[in-house]
């Protein structure tokens, strides 16, 4: 009877915690690195993973960088390169943070709810501390989340000559959006 | 200088073919991709990152992505997988493809890497299109 009851009592928690933290591997990062100089400096990655565990207030995304799809090969080529995001050598861009207000979020009930995050931004090999806010929306058992910041360049060790001759933006628009389940 | 200013309009003005147009380099089967990334990632990326390959296998997922979907091809064992983000005059194309669908894709490998995450090799790919 004991043993019954431990089992059911481990189902319940384990679903329980499956059902805290969502994930996709379909979310989206697009980056704005445009100027009055050049408009090409743009793309979009449709693959990124993204997680949220409502109880902890973690969250975090994972992108392979030579996934960004533009729409000038050219300007792919540049981005990939040793002088841009050097993917061979830095291959992944990660995040990884915390909801700091995570008592004004109520996963449990359907709403649009304003976030504040903080955590460490991994770009190129280097990882700096960043704050931005966001929206999260719970909708039954799905979350949707997005938030848009921008970053310098300089931070994160890139500083290729497109971007001296004013031709990629110093400081890109990031736009961050993901559809958790 | 007009030869200059014709090469920079040239380069400003470079788009990607449509996929379909492109010769492949390779053409695998979606399970024995997703095993030569887990035994070897970084040879796995230097041989298939930015190639054209075919991709042949079963749909295990179908997944939102912004306005459109990706489709994924997934080791049921390890949860390892393949993800393919399709090109934009394709997107019809991959809303009309159903889970547990054999399908055969072409697109453009960016490489794999092991998801902290997840805890699983993952393998992207863009500019993806039906294989027919």
């Amino acid at each position: 009877m004991k043993k019954t009851i431990l089992f059911f009592a481990l189902v319940a928690a384990t679903g329980s915690i499956f059902a805290q933290k969502k994930t996709t591997t379909s979310g989206t990062i697009s980056f704005d690195a445009t100027t009055s100089k050049d408009a090409l400096p743009k793309a979009e990655n449709k693959t990124v993973i993204a997680a949220i565990d409502a109880k902890k207030g973690t969250i975090a995304f994972e992108a392979i960088v030579k996934n960004f799809a533009f729409s000038n090969p050219k300007m792919q080529e540049h981005f990939n390169g040793a002088t841009w995001m050097d993917s061979e050598k830095f291959p992944t861009a990660t995040f990884k943070g915390n909801i700091t207000n995570l008592a004004s979020v109520d996963f449990q009930k359907d709403g649009t709810y304003n976030a504040e995050v903080a955590g460490d931004l991994t770009i190129h090999g280097v990882t700096k501390p960043v704050k931005t806010t966001g929206k999260i929306i719970v909708a039954g058992k799905s979350i949707s989340t997005n938030a848009d910041f921008s970053i310098k360049l300089e931070d994160y060790g890139v500083n290729g000559p497109a971007i001296g001759a004013g031709k990629v933006a110093t400081e890109p628009k990031i736009s961050v959006s993901a559809d958790l389940q | 200088m007009v030869l200059g200013g014709g090469a920079i309009w040239y380069i400003f003005n470079l788009k990607f073919s449509d996929t379909t147009e492109v010769k492949a380099d390779y053409t695998v089967k979606a399970l024995d991709l997703i095993h030569e990334f887990e035994k070897n990632n970084s040879l796995s990326n230097i041989k298939y990152s930015e190639k054209i390959v075919v991709v042949n296998g079963m749909v295990s997922h179908v997944e939102a992505a912004d306005t459109t979907v990706n489709i994924k091809m997934a080791d049921s064992t390890s949860g390892s997988y393949i993800i393919f983000a399709f090109q934009q005059q394709h997107l019809a194309e991959a809303k009309s493809i159903k889970q547990g669908d054999q399908v055969s894709i072409k697109g453009s490998c960016s490489g794999g890497a092991y998801s902290e995450i997840l805890e699983t090799e993952f393998i992207t790919f863009k500019r993806c299109a039906l294989n027919k």
